[in-house]
This record gives C-alpha cells, structure tokens and sequence, in this order.
C-alpha cells in the first residue's frame, strides 16, 4: 500500500465522496449519509479494537453519551443540538479514565465480556433515568428555528458534514499509524505479554486510544442524534449499536486504516436496500441472507476483506491464511 | 415467608440460568471460542420441544431428548462447518461467525414459524405444590431438579472420565494433545456436540413454563455471557453457583428495590467482580 | 485498495436501478411503515393484512358493507375508479429505519401520504420527515401522548391515546364502585419502554386530577425472565384493581405466575397490546378468565359493519381482528377516504380533506364515535370500550349500552 499510486487513490477518494452529490436520488443520499456516519464509530472503534486488540463491545456507550448529550442540550438549554457535542465529548473523557482504567487489568474475553456488562448497565440505567426521558426517549427540534439546529430536508448537509469528520478522524489513524502509538498498539494488538517485555507503556498507550476513539464514537453519537432528531435508550445505548461497529470493522480488516470504511460501504448499502427490496415482502428473509453473508466471510476470510487487499491489487502473492 | 418464597423461586430460576449456560461454559472454556448464538440455540431448542408436542402430540419424556439430539446435530455441524475453521484466526472473526449465526438462526425462525408468541400448554407439566404457603410450580421444580443432575453429570463426564480428560487435554494444548494421539478435531466436535445438547435439554424444560418466539434467545444470551463469567470460564461448578446466585439476587432485589434495578445489581455486581478477580468465582487463576 | 473503492463508487449507480418508481395509472400509492421484523412483527404482520384487505375492499365492489365509504363502488370514485396500492416499508422497530423508510417512500416510490407505524418513538421520527416534505402521516395505533402537539400540520392520529385510556378505566371504575365492590386501591404495573411509561404516566396524571390516589406503582423491563417477585409484590399489598400496561410476552409470563404463587386480585384490567394480542387469549386463556382488556374494536352483533368486516378477515388469516389491527386498518381506510374527498393526489389537497374529515360511527368499522380531528390532528371522538376475558374470547361489558355480555367480578382466573 505504501507504494501505491497516490494519484490513484486521491482520484478514487474523490469519485466516492462525490457520488451522493451527483445522484439526485435522496434515498440514496441518505444512505450515503448513514454510511459515513457508520464508518465514523466503526473506524473509532477501530483505534481501540483493531489496533489495540481490546474488543469492546461497549462502545454503544460513548455513542450513547454523544446523542445524549446534543438532545439534553437542546431540551434543558434550548440550544441547538449540536452544541451539545462538545458536553458529549467531555463525558466520553471522564467515562474512559473511570470506567476504562480498571478495565484495561482485564484481557481478550474478559475485557469483551466487562464492555458488554457495562454497556447493557448503561442502557439500563438510562432507561429509568427520568429527566433523561426515561424510556420515552428525547426528541429534537420539531422544525428548524435557525440554521444551527441542522434541520434539512435533503441528507447532502449531513453526508458534508459527516464526511468531514470522518475525514479528520482517518487523517488523525494514519499519523497514529505511522507514529509511535501506532507502533506501540500493534504491539500491543499482537500479543500483550510481548509488548509488556518490549517496555511498552501498556495501560497509558490504551487509555490514550480509549480516550480517542470514545471522543469520536461520541461526536457519531451527537451526529446521529442531530440528523435523526430522536433519541431513546435501544438506539443510544443498545448493544446492537456495539455490535455494528464490530461487525464492520471485521469485515473490512480490522487494525487497517480504511477497513472499517470499506465494511460501512458494504454492509449499511446492503442493508438499507434488502430493507427496501425484501422488508416490506418476506418477514425475515433480509436478515437471513445478512447472517449468511457474515458467517461465509468469517469462514473464507476470517481477517476480513483486507487480507485480499494485497491480491486485488496485484501486490502481494498471499491470500486466505 | 415472602423472603423463604423470594429465595426458593430465585434458586430455581437460577438453576435453569446453570442450565442454559453450562453448554456455553464448556464450548467456551474449552475452545476459547464465544457463541454469540448461544440464547438462539435455546430458541431452536424451544422449537423443537413446541413442534414435537404440537405436531406430534409428545410430552417432555419424549420431546426432551429430541431437543437434546437436534441440537447436538446442529452443534456439531456448526463446528465442523464454521468454528474449526475461523477458531485460530483472529478473535475478530471468531465474534462475527457466532454472531452471524446468530442472525440467522433467529429470522430463519422468525421467517419459518412467524413472530407469533406461541407457548405450551399450562397443563403439561400442570400442577402446583403448596408446602405451608410456599408455593412451587411443578415445571419449575422439574427444570431446577434436571439443571441439578445436567451440570453434576457433565462436571463428572469431564473430571472423572476418560472422554473428559481427553477433551481437557484438548482445551489445554491442541499440538501436545495431538502428538500423545488424542485426535483434537473430534474432541472438540464433541464438546460442541454436548454443549449445544445440554442447551438442548434447557430450551425443552424452558419451554415448559416460558413463551417461545424467535426473539427469546436474546432474553438469554446476555444472562449466559454474565453467568458463564461469574462463574469462571470453563467451570461447570461455577456456572452452576453463578446461576443460583444471579437467580437468588434478581428476585430478592426485584422484590425490594423494584424490577427495574434488578439487571441493575447483576451487571454491576458481575463488573465490579472482573475488576476485582477476573477470573472468576471459581475460574482457575 | 484501488478495486475494493472502485466498487464501492459502481454500487451506487447500481442500487438506482432496482425499485422502478413508475406510476401504474389509475394508481394511488400509499405508503406504510409497520414493524415487519423484530420484536413487534407480529402486530406488524396481522396489520399488514387487515390493510391488504382495506385495499381489496375499496378497490373491488363491497356492496354489503354499504355505509362504509369506498366499500360499495370500485376504487376510489372521485379519482376516476383509480386503485389503491400499499408500498410496504419494514422499520424493525427502529427510530432511525423508520426515517429511512418514510424518505424511501416519499421519494423514491413517491407515495402520496403514509401511516404506520406501529411503536411511538418510530411513528415520531418517520412523521418527522413527512412533515419536512409536505406529506399526510396519519397513526391509527401510536398512543404516546407527544405525537400531537409538536405543531405539525401534516401529522394526523385517529387512535384515542393515553389520557383518553385513563379516562375510560377511572369511569369504569366508578361505575363498578357504585355496586359495592372497592376499586380505591390502584397498583399499575407497566413494562419500561415508552409504551408502557407513556400510559402509566398518562393515568397517574388524570387520576390525580381527579383525586384518585394511586397506590403503587411498578415499573419492569419486558424482555424479563421472571415476573414472581412482583406478583409477589402485589399478593402482599393486597390491590383492589391492577392496571397492567404489558406486552405479550409479559402479559402472558403475569398470568402464568398468578397461577403459580396462587394470587387473584379482585380486578385485573390490561391495557390492549398483550392482553389484546390473540396469542394471549390462546396461550394462558384459561387461567385469566375475567381478565378485562380495553379495546375499541369489537366484533359485535351479525349484520353489523364491524362484524362483517370481522368475518372477511377471518376468511383470509383464520383469526379475529384484535383492538390493534382494527384501529390501524380504521386509520388506514380513513386516509383513503380524504384521498378520495380530496379528488387529488396533491399533498396539501389531501391533508385539507382530512382536516375537514368527519366520519359518523355508523360508517365506521370499528367503535370510535366518528372521526373528527382537532387543530392538533388528533381525533377527538375515538372511544374505547371494556371488554372481559369469558371463555374462549372477549367480550363487550361496559359501558352498559354497548354490551352484549354481564360484566363478572371479582377476577376469577383459573377453575
């Protein structure tokens, strides 16, 4: 990849990311939409999960916080939801350094299995937390009162705005990358007793990727609430909010710095339109084909599309290990 | 008396928690391998066991070892067709097979047998024992009392039988296990096989007194995760204690500080118990 | 890298091309948004097929339905006979696919109005975006309160809701208080999702205005394994009414466990969802006889319009219409009906005709008064009855002039 054609690579960045505009379609601008916003938690979650190794199954949390915090702002302090973001980011902080710190003494399934407890304790919690909304949720703005709340009919706005974020966050993973901390959590990623007799700085390097990717898991949080303008426990902090950012993380590759994008371009489109083509038709059938599609991918191609990657591109000779 | 009624109904709701997880416990410790499609598992169990009485007009004597078989069939045809082949791979691909799986299990059901919430009826396992005020339900004494004789039985399948001490050596060093001539693909085809099998056996007896619907598994995998952890990974005694204990607090706490918190002191407590012992109550340290 | 972007870009031109969005003529598509999957599919399932047999009955002629409006001709008359055609979108119960949904709908299969869509918290976010397009969204299921009353003007909702709920129980109560029987001591016990905070809230708060005291209150989580330590609960508070706000699976899960722990309160009243669901009355039946439900459909004596409606959807699914299926199917054939009025596919034509909608009971097909919206859409002649577990079925018992059964107190459960 590093000798790749840059020129390429910039072209087909641009075509992908110009693609929503050109089509007039707006269902198709919402995905587009959907997807960048996926692809931002998924690759947040991916600078903990992938690079770092620490499977979190609770980062629907920090997202949670996120979309919470931008409706609490606007129901409590009347401003726009947005504005609320920067209170999420915060949160997310505080949340990383009291509940990751302990968690971190904890390895492979035990870590997975302590996110998802706090994850599903979370949820709970809010659930019965009345000036929250409780179970009821919080609502947004019913129509626009400036162009601050981000009210739009159209999801181009969104889709802009989303594709910037995700942007910076791809930007800041491939400095990481290249920078000591990303030198540091591969280490970690392949082995931590190894990585704790190189010297790494285990705990500080993970609370330093924890306190990242919970920031931005956080602001995709926000985001989501601000375009959906709608917010209740299940959708904040279900687990099925962890699970998809897992899930397309694995299957584009894990610990590479476009595999959770790649995984969001697959799996939301796919979604979205076997909803649209199968949903109103056959009860089920959708999701059927969906657990399928998983299941061979772990089965031919357990470390994700990445490890073709080097095939497609004629550069390599390895393929499935 | 409400506390004797409130600490026997959350032993015997505990007992069947054991159950339901003692199959995930041993595919879990053994292979270090999470079945995300655990609580589905006991869906299919659920309908095999709703099926047989319907379709067939068995009871429990029969429709309870029928669960057992099917889902030893589909346990090992999972293994052999899936896990063997993503379980030394990255954890990653591990997690999204299982959850795949999951997904699939749970709308082909739904896709198959509708939404519908159907259950069995009151009558099968009818019946309901007063002690003195204290009153037992006769499908919960019959699920708490084989929850008991299940996981005794596979903690003596593994700890004191040839079969165990091969599956054991399995678990513990694949390469080493094969170089003294236990075949590892087998063994652990078998432990999936007996996993799925006693999940089998808790979905029929779950069945007895719950609603069935493609939906139910979720209601369980959660509980499962949380009791297989509790008690250790790998420990069949350990899940058996954490599912009394997660049963024996979830009522008391529901009775007391309202149903809502009840999850509320489990998951907490289970988190607080990581942080501090990891591996366990009785997990190896 | 290179391939696996490229792809990414083709799949898009790609997708345009699956649904076609051409326009049959003489068609007018509606579009509606119902839990096809997930945890709510089988309400969302029994409505899609009341609504496929809404659409059979206007678009062929139904002359014996007769004061129903579109039944007797074919299609809708004041559009030159045109069909109508249901676009059906699966929102698996979430907030942000029902959004999806309703853009998908509006512009891609360019319905001309929506409803649905079953949970309240999705019938929020999906009429959300059929406000910012300017298209009708008419609910006749979602009952929490904050649907009316966001200062829409293209939202519209026929279902009476929370507080009308909380009225019909307290007056039923009075009535039987009038007899001899204590109904001052209330529990409710409600499930914690939006559904079940949203009525017991509602009911709290009318009762307080009315100065009944509610004596406790219990909150749960639906998805539970184990419901004996409330019953356990109640059995030593002792309860004159229980108020259960619960979905089917609960629901069922209470009255097995009523058996169990051997606890009769003297009045039990579920409020529809699970109580109303057919697997209820199929499943733990026997053991909740006098169990009293709410429900704004009954089937009621042969030859009337409800019954007949009853019987041709029995005729194609094999069971009776249930209070859920029946309020949206209403809500359903109200839309239609402005449609036709409206003597346009144009949005603001359509929502003037439902604005000026008024429907008198005896064209309905279920029990509301009529149907007649206020400025904030919602219907304020929907009315709901009491109707008892006696049997195999329900049956009306209150108010006394509707009913064809003797209300039978106390709770009796099981023989």
């Amino acid at each position: 990849m590093k000798n790749f054609p840059r020129v390429l690579l910039i072209a087909a960045a641009a075509a992908l990311v110009a693609a929503p505009f050109l089509t007039g379609n707006p269902f198709y601008q919402r995905i587009a939409a959907l997807t960048a916003l996926a692809a931002i938690s998924a690759s947040a979650w991916n600078l903990i999960g992938g690079y770092g190794g620490q499977v979190s199954f609770g980062h629907s949390v920090y997202f949670g916080i996120g979309a919470y915090a931008s409706l609490l702002a606007y129901t409590k302090l009347g401003v726009p939801p947005i504005a609320g973001a920067p209170l999420g980011v915060l949160a997310s902080f505080a949340l990383s350094v009291i509940v990751g710190l302990p968690s971190f003494r904890l390895r492979g399934h035990y870590f997975s299995m302590a996110t998802i407890a706090i994850a599903a304790l979370a949820e709970v919690l809010v659930t019965n937390w009345g000036f929250a909304g409780g179970a009821i949720g919080l609502m947004g703005p019913a129509s626009p009162r400036s162009l601050a709340d981000l009210l739009f009919r159209s999801a181009l706005p969104y889709y802009a705005l989303f594709v910037a974020v995700l942007a910076s966050l791809l930007g800041f993973t491939y400095l990481m990358q290249r920078g000591r901390m990303g030198f540091y959590l591969r280490a970690l990623g392949s082995g931590e007793r190894a990585a704790e007799s190189l010297g790494v700085p285990i705990r500080r390097y993970k609370l330093y990727a924890l306190l990242v990717s919970g920031a931005f898991t956080s602001l995709a949080g926000s985001l989501y609430a601000v375009m959906v303008g709608f917010i209740d426990p299940g959708s904040g902090f279900g687990i099925l909010v962890s699970v998809n950012m897992v899930v397309m993380s694995a299957l584009g590759g894990a610990g590479t710095l476009f595999g959770p994008l790649v995984g969001a371009i697959i799996l939301v489109p796919l979604e979205e339109t076997t909803n649209a083509l199968l949903g109103g038709g056959s009860s089920g059938a959708a999701y059927v084909v969906y657990g399928a599609i998983i299941m061979l991918i772990a089965r031919f191609s357990p470390g994700g599309l990445a490890q073709w990657w080097p095939l497609l591109s004629g550069k390599g000779r390895r393929g499935a290990a | 008396m409400i506390l004797l009624q409130l600490g026997v109904d959350g032993l015997l709701l505990g007992a069947v928690y054991a159950l339901f997880s003692s199959g995930l416990t041993l595919i879990w410790g053994m292979m270090n391998v999470v079945n995300f499609a655990h609580g589905d598992f006991v869906m299919v169990a659920m309908y095999v066991a709703f099926f047989a009485f319907t379709l067939l007009g068995v009871g429990p004597i029969v429709f309870v070892p029928l669960a057992a078989i099917t889902l030893f069939g589909l346990g090992v045809l999972v293994y052999v067709a899936l896990v063997r082949h993503v379980m030394r791979g990255p954890m990653l691909a591990q997690i999204i097979s299982t959850f795949g799986l999951a997904l699939f299990l749970r709308y082909a059901a739904l896709w198959l047998f509708s939404a519908n919430f159907v259950s069995l009826p009151d009558t099968l396992v009818g019946g309901v024992y007063d002690l003195g005020g204290l009153r037992l339900s006769a499908s919960h004494l019959l699920a708490g009392a084989t929850a008991l004789v299940l996981t005794l039985g596979m903690h003596l399948l593994l700890t004191r039988t040839d079969l165990g001490s091969r599956m054991l050596a399995v678990s513990e060093d694949r390469t080493a296990a094969a170089l003294v001539g236990i075949r590892p693909d087998p063994m652990q085809a078998l432990a999936w096989g007996i996993g799925a099998a006693s999940t089998g056996v808790a979905g029929a007896l779950i069945a007895l007194f719950f609603y069935v619907s493609p939906e139910v598994g979720n209601s369980f995998t959660l509980l499962a995760f949380v009791t297989v952890c509790l008690g250790g990974f790998g420990s069949v005694p350990g899940a058996l204690l954490a599912g009394l204990a997660i049963g024996v607090i979830q009522s008391i706490s529901a009775y007391f500080l309202g149903p809502a918190t009840k999850d509320v002191a489990v998951y907490a407590l289970f988190v607080l118990l990581l942080w501090v012992r990891p591996q366990g109550l009785l997990g190896r340290a | 890298m290179m391939a696996i972007t490229r792809r990414g870009v083709l799949a898009i031109p790609a997708l345009a091309a699956l649904p076609a969005a051409a326009e049959a003529a003489g068609t007018v598509r509606i579009g509606y948004i119902e839990p096809l999957t997930g945890n709510a599919a089988a309400a969302g399932q029994s409505i899609k097929a009341a609504a496929m047999l809404a659409v059979d009955i206007i678009n062929t002629p139904h002359p014996d339905l007769a004061p129903m409006p579109l039944a007797a001709g074919a299609g809708l008359t004041r559009l030159g006979g045109a069909k109508v055609d249901v676009v059906w979108a699966d929102n698996q119960g979430s907030p942000s696919v029902g959004q999806s949904d309703a853009i998908r709908l509006i512009t891609q299969d360019r319905v001309v109005a929506l409803c649905g869509a079953y949970q309240s918290s999705v019938t929020l976010t999906a009429s959300a975006v059929a406000e910012r397009y300017g298209i009708p969204f008419l609910t006749g299921e979602s009952v929490a309160a904050n649907l009316t009353g966001r200062g829409y003007k293209w939202f519209f909702r026929t279902t009476p809701f929370g507080p009308d709920f909380a009225k019909l129980y307290l007056d039923f109560l009075a009535d039987v208080a009038k007899t001899g029987m204590a109904t001052g001591k209330i529990a409710i016990v409600h499930e914690n999702t939006d559904y079940g905070t949203s009525v017991a809230s509602s009911i709290s708060k009318v009762a307080a205005s009315r100065g009944v005291k509610i004596a406790q209150t219990i909150s749960y989580s639906a998805n539970g394994t184990d419901v004996s330590p409330q019953v356990l609960q109640l059995k030593n508070s002792k309860p004159d009414v229980v108020i259960f706000i619960s979905y089917t699976s609960d629901a069922i899960l209470y009255m097995k466990t009523f058996k169990t722990l051997g606890y009769r309160p003297p009045i039990v009243i579920g409020d529809d969802s699970g109580f109303s669901d057919p697997s209820f009355a199929k499943s733990v039946g026997d053991i909740s006889q006098g169990a009293l439900d709410r429900s704004a459909f009954v089937a009621g004596k042969p030859g009337s319009l409800p019954y007949k409606v009853n019987a041709l959807f029995k005729q194609r699914t094999g069971r009776d219409l249930d209070d859920t299926t029946a309020r949206s199917m209403q809500g359903f054939l109200v839309m239609c009906d402005a449609i036709n009025r409206a003597g346009s596919t144009k949005p603001e034509a359509i929502r003037q005709a439902l604005v000026a909608t008024d429907l008198k009971a005896d064209e309905l097909m279920i029990g509301y008064k009529g149907v007649k919206f206020d400025s904030h859409g919602q219907n304020i002649l929907a009315y709901s009855l009491m109707i008892q577990l006696q049997g195999k079925g329900y049956v009306p018992v209150w108010p006394a002039g509707r009913a064809t059964a003797k209300l039978a107190l106390p709770f009796k459960g099981w023989t």
